[in-house]
């Protein structure tokens, strides 16, 4: 299936999970749909975005006009202040528990409601049903992180449906920006097959449940997408703003920094310092899988984002990556203490969802990264390498690593 | 009818046979397209007769392993009367065949003897210019006029129905040429019409036609939610099906 | 608590039973793909699947031994189910590639379509007299891909489809059921017809 070709211009390769196609010219897919940025008439899509929307505004003041899924990171901030701010909605915020707060995270969200002035629902599922699930994926095919993305995408569309407000506004979509898999120009919307394909990774609740497993209808009914029939009772419909505004994290986050209060903070195995702070778990064991199983991990997505918007070149990006995908992931202990498994469990779970297109057993029990993994072989950085993301914050926030329990009283 | 273009093993988006952008597991797009209640499914492995690596059998058991309940077609790589019966004993249950017509029609002709022509379906990638109907072979990027002997193949029923790819508008938006409709020389064969299908007033024309049995979209379907079913209601007034919403937790 | 029904699908080497077997279990039956009599025995339903031509097929049945088998099951009321082909298997003959006798288990001969070469596609299904295991899906559209039709006596026709004129898509004798669609191949309205004719039967 994979050719082993890379990119000549940024770092994704074609063995890419989402897939990912390069030209005659050896430029990738992404990078090529990124070139629309530079080529689009922005302010015409900004109007074409007021036109959709347009008939969704409710006239009444005590109802919603839209659903904005927020975090405490991502560029949630930004697609606030585009919704609210910009096109003059009123929103209603929604936010799924991944249960592994940062307290900088619990602040940045808190904080996120209170400045934007807007309502906001948070869903928790049962810990008891979420350890369940996590130990599946994780046993299942090496992804502890599969309650997350489940919850963040099904929960703003059951919302939809029970609370019958019918749009949804997302930020960026992930395969347009990584893998160029849509033009913008396409206006792709949300569908339940990227959901399934991508985000969970082939996988939906109910394939989860299996005989040779312990889990139950009970401990997956919150993830099931809502029917056909339900969605097409209220006509709910979920719309992407990077279709319609040149998507730029790092200059979004930096602008919310200065003018709503967002922080930022150092976080483990890259340099970006906006995107992950709400979770001990992204950017760690999670990242970790990601390079076990594919072969690159998340600072490979921030250096390619960089070097398209021109901020990086490519041999800076190679050592950045280089240094930081080695890295060991941390918290790891606080992982296993929260799921309940031996620290060895997990380590041999993860080796046994090792790709050996990536890795190569030197001696039992030790893995060397083969060529085929990104920037593998990279020299060093050097101070110049910094692209200087802004700090102004740590993960812990003046307080303990721990996981934060939403709801137990917690002081911002 | 929804089609799914394959390339190395990706489900792919396909913009006038030079261009691809990736879309996922072609299993996950078959399932969607099964819950949304369209026709047929057509699936297109485009690059396997160039490399002759034969028809993707690991493809098909994917599929079967998902439990279609939507008539599966598919085409890419077919090129014996084995190929073809392994192919319908697997997931599917026609084949389409594009290389082969040229390659060697008489195999063609054994296939249609064997599995019956209602199982055989012609593919062919047009054009109309210089005053003819052009067919474009893939492999090589080139053009040539279509041959009176594969005329022949159709006009004595050897295929079911001919796939009328409309290939250099694959991928844009209202771009399907009606012409290549009118120009088949072979008026008893129902027709599919196929590339740069999206908009509803273009494929309410082409139905319209007594000779177009089915309208087959890829590109379009994958940009929005119940794409087949909005379709559907667009095209009121138009003999197709209804749209259908599935409930949760029913495939 | 009822217990699951048992679908037997007889295997005679021709056809896809693969997605009738996917159907079976998607509805909830137990499912047992065989060619051995015994094994048939021990189900709630017989299924004769089929595609392709008639006399390969039913050569592939006498090759099994299977014919006299077939027959007296279906005459000893055992619930009976042939779709596409398999349902063209249940008549007297059929004059595809000359003339073939069939297992005869309802009058009549399969004749070429008339009215086209072939019947392919969606088509609407006609239940005809308000047979109570198909009237479920009188008015509905399923999947047709064939060329030959069961050119059943009335008393037997329990649905037809049309091109112009109507033709029999569906045959009942008692216990024994054929459909010429494809319901395993017709989405929801496939699983409806399949739901109500094997509970229907196996509840008679």
């Amino acid at each position: 299936m994979s050719r082993g070709r890379t990119c000549r211009r940024c770092l994704y390769g074609d063995r890419h999970p989402l897939g990912l196609t390069i030209d005659e010219e050896g430029i990738c897919s992404g990078c090529r749909i990124h070139e629309e940025k530079d080529r689009l008439d922005w302010n015409a899509r900004w109007r074409r975005l007021e036109e959709l929307v347009a008939p969704y505004r409710v006239r009444d003041a005590s109802a919603y006009d839209c659903i904005v899924p927020v975090s405490g990171a991502g560029d949630s901030y930004f697609i606030v202040h585009l919704v609210k701010e910009r096109l003059g909605m009123n929103p209603l915020l929604v936010s799924y528990n991944k249960l592994f707060n940062t307290p900088l995270g619990i602040r940045n969200l808190a904080n996120l409601r209170i400045r934007f002035n807007c309502d906001l629902l948070l869903q928790h599922v049962n810990p008891v049903s979420v350890k369940k699930v996590t130990r599946a994926t994780l046993r299942q095919f090496g992804s502890m992180y599969w309650h997350c993305l489940a919850g963040q995408t099904v929960f703003p569309v059951q919302t939809a449906v029970r609370y019958r407000i019918p749009l949804i506004v997302w930020g960026a979509h992930q395969g347009l920006e990584q893998v160029g898999m849509f033009s913008h120009e396409h206006e792709v919307e949300m569908t339940r097959r990227y959901r399934k394909d991508h985000d969970l990774m082939g996988r939906e609740a109910d394939d989860l449940l299996s005989i040779f497993d312990t889990l139950n209808e009970g401990d997956i009914w919150q993830f099931r997408y809502p029917g056909d029939d339900e969605l097409d009772a209220v006509g709910v419909r979920g719309i992407y703003l990077g279709n319609f505004v040149r998507w730029d994290p790092r200059r979004q986050h930096e602008q919310m920094i200065d003018t709503h209060g967002y922080r930022s903070a150092r976080f483990e195995r890259t340099f970006d310092t906006y995107d992950h702070v709400d979770c001990w778990n992204y950017m760690g064991i999670h990242d970790h899988l990601k390079l076990v199983k594919h072969g690159y991990s998340r600072v490979t997505d921030h250096a390619c984002r960089e070097i398209r918007h021109g901020r990086m070149t490519r041999e800076q990006a190679l050592r950045l990556v280089g240094a930081h995908s080695c890295a060991e992931p941390g918290q790891v202990e606080l992982f296993c203490e929260w799921l309940g498994i031996d620290r060895r469990a997990l380590q041999f779970i993860v080796d046994c969802h090792r790709n050996p297109e990536f890795w190569t057993e030197t001696e039992p029990g030790r893995w060397a990264p083969r060529e085929t993994v990104t920037a593998r072989g990279a020299a060093a950085p050097g101070p110049e390498d910094d692209p200087g993301f802004r700090v102004n914050e740590a993960l812990e926030f003046g307080a303990e690593r721990r996981y934060v329990t939403v709801g137990k009283g917690f002081p911002v | 009818m929804g089609v799914i273009t394959v390339r190395s093993g990706w489900a792919v988006q396909s913009f006038g046979y030079r261009r691809w952008l990736p879309l996922g597991r072609p299993e996950v797009l078959a399932e969607n397209l099964d819950r949304w209640g369209v026709d047929e499914i057509l699936v297109q492995a485009i690059d396997r007769s160039a490399s002759r690596s034969g028809p993707d059998f690991e493809l098909l058991d994917r599929l079967g392993r998902i439990g279609l309940a939507t008539p599966l077609i598919y085409g890419g790589g077919i090129a014996t009367v084995s190929d073809a019966a392994r192919v319908v004993q697997s997931a599917a249950d026609r084949v389409a065949v594009d290389a082969l017509l040229h390659d060697d029609a008489d195999e063609v002709r054994r296939i249609s003897g064997h599995l019956g022509a209602q199982a055989v379906i012609g593919a062919l990638p047009l054009a109309v210019h210089d005053g003819g109907l052009h067919w474009l072979d893939h492999r090589t990027g080139r053009e040539s006029e279509l041959q009176p002997d594969i005329v022949e193949l159709f006009r004595s029923g050897v295929a079911s129905e001919a796939l009328l790819i409309d290939w250099r508008h694959e991928g844009s938006a209202g771009a399907f040429d009606q012409q290549l409709l009118r120009s088949f020389p072979v008026s008893g064969v129902p027709l599919i019409a196929f590339g740069g299908l999206s908009e509803a007033q273009q494929i309410r024309s082409v139905l319209g036609s007594e000779r177009v049995a089915a309208a087959a979209i890829g590109n379009f379907l994958n940009y929005s939610e119940h794409a087949v079913q909005r379709y559907r209601r667009q095209l009121a007034g138009v003999p197709v099906r209804p749209a259908s919403f599935s409930s949760k937790g029913q495939q | 608590m009822k217990t699951r029904r048992t679908v037997g699908i007889v295997d005679y080497g021709v056809g896809n039973h693969v997605s009738v077997w996917r159907a079976m279990h998607a509805l909830g039956y137990r499912c047992r793909v065989t060619e051995e009599p015994a094994v048939l025995d021990a189900t709630d339903v017989i299924l004769l699947p089929g595609v392709g031509a008639f006399p390969p097929a039913m050569q592939a049945i006498e090759a099994k031994g299977l014919v006299e088998y077939l027959r007296s099951q279906a005459r000893s009321g055992k619930p009976f189910l042939g779709i596409c082909l398999g349902m063209q298997l249940m008549a007297d003959a059929s004059t595809e590639f000359g003339l073939t006798a069939g297992l005869g288990l309802i009058p009549g001969r399969v004749e070429p379509l008339r009215q086209a070469a072939w019947h392919i596609g969606w088509n609407t299904f006609e239940v005809v007299g308000g047979d109570p295991l198909l009237r479920c899906i009188d008015g509905q559209s399923v999947y047709f891909n064939h060329s030959f039709v069961f050119d059943a006596p009335p008393e037997y026709c329990v649905g037809v489809a049309r091109l112009e004129q109507p033709f029999c898509v569906a045959v009942r004798r008692d216990n024994v059921v054929g459909l010429q669609f494809h319901p395993e191949k017709s989405q929801a309205s496939g699983r409806q017809a399949l739901r109500s004719v094997i509970d229907g039967l196996c509840d008679a």
